[in-house]
């Protein structure tokens, strides 16, 4: 997961996109700048980004959602009232940079909003799993 | 819901861990059971009760609260 984000965020940042990537791609729709879009058709793109963001979405989901050690009734009732919660506050700054964001900025902040929510899911889950380990460890 | 699971614990002495094992759940799920913060669902309720060996009735116990 690590190094596909570096990856993706020096892709982002400084358009870094190695030629060898460079492919005609098979596209559900292409749309045109001039002229009307059609249905099925190949477009050439630079399919680095693509690849990362498979990779960046697939690995966060496998940290996101493999099982606990010892996956219990308790454990997945916080996994989905983390869930909810990364719902929740990730439309809230959505929101928020709808009302108060525009042009570029806005389409930035789209584009992180595509992994934030498993981001915060993983972030607010494994936070309540460590404080409740730790909660339990000076019971007895 | 108020429960005495910490009660039938000490009388079977057995921590949380030992009870934790028994009943196939983690440590923490035990340790929020007893401090309220979670409810259990039935099946472990039954789970915790035949290994205690009384009925469920006898550990888990309706407040007031249980009714708003």
């Amino acid at each position: 997961m690590i190094p596909s984000v570096i990856f993706g965020c020096m892709n982002l940042f400084l358009e870094y996109e190695p030629d060898f990537f460079d492919f005609n791609v098979p596209t559900i729709f292409v749309d045109k700048v001039f002229g009307n879009g059609h249905f099925f058709g190949l477009v050439e793109n630079n399919i680095f980004n693509e690849i990362l963001g498979v990779f960046v979405i697939i690995s966060s989901l496998i940290v996101a959602f493999s099982r606990e050690k010892l996956e219990d009734e308790y454990i997945s009732k916080i996994r989905l009232e983390s869930l909810v919660w990364a719902v929740y506050l990730n439309y809230a700054i959505l929101i928020i940079s709808f009302l108060f964001l525009f042009d570029m900025t806005f389409f930035w902040v789209m584009i992180f909003n595509m992994f934030t929510i498993i981001l915060f899911f993983i972030i607010r889950f494994h936070w309540q799993i460590y404080s409740l380990k730790k909660a339990s460890e000076n019971e007895e | 819901m108020k429960n005495s699971i910490k009660v039938e614990r000490a009388k079977k002495n057995m921590t949380q861990a030992t009870l934790a094992d028994l009943a196939k759940v983690s440590r923490q799920t035990i340790n929020a059971m007893e401090l309220g913060k979670y409810v259990p669902s039935t099946v472990l309720a039954l789970r915790l009760a035949k290994i205690f060996e009384v009925e469920v009735s006898e550990i888990f116990m309706l407040e007031d609260v249980d009714w708003e």
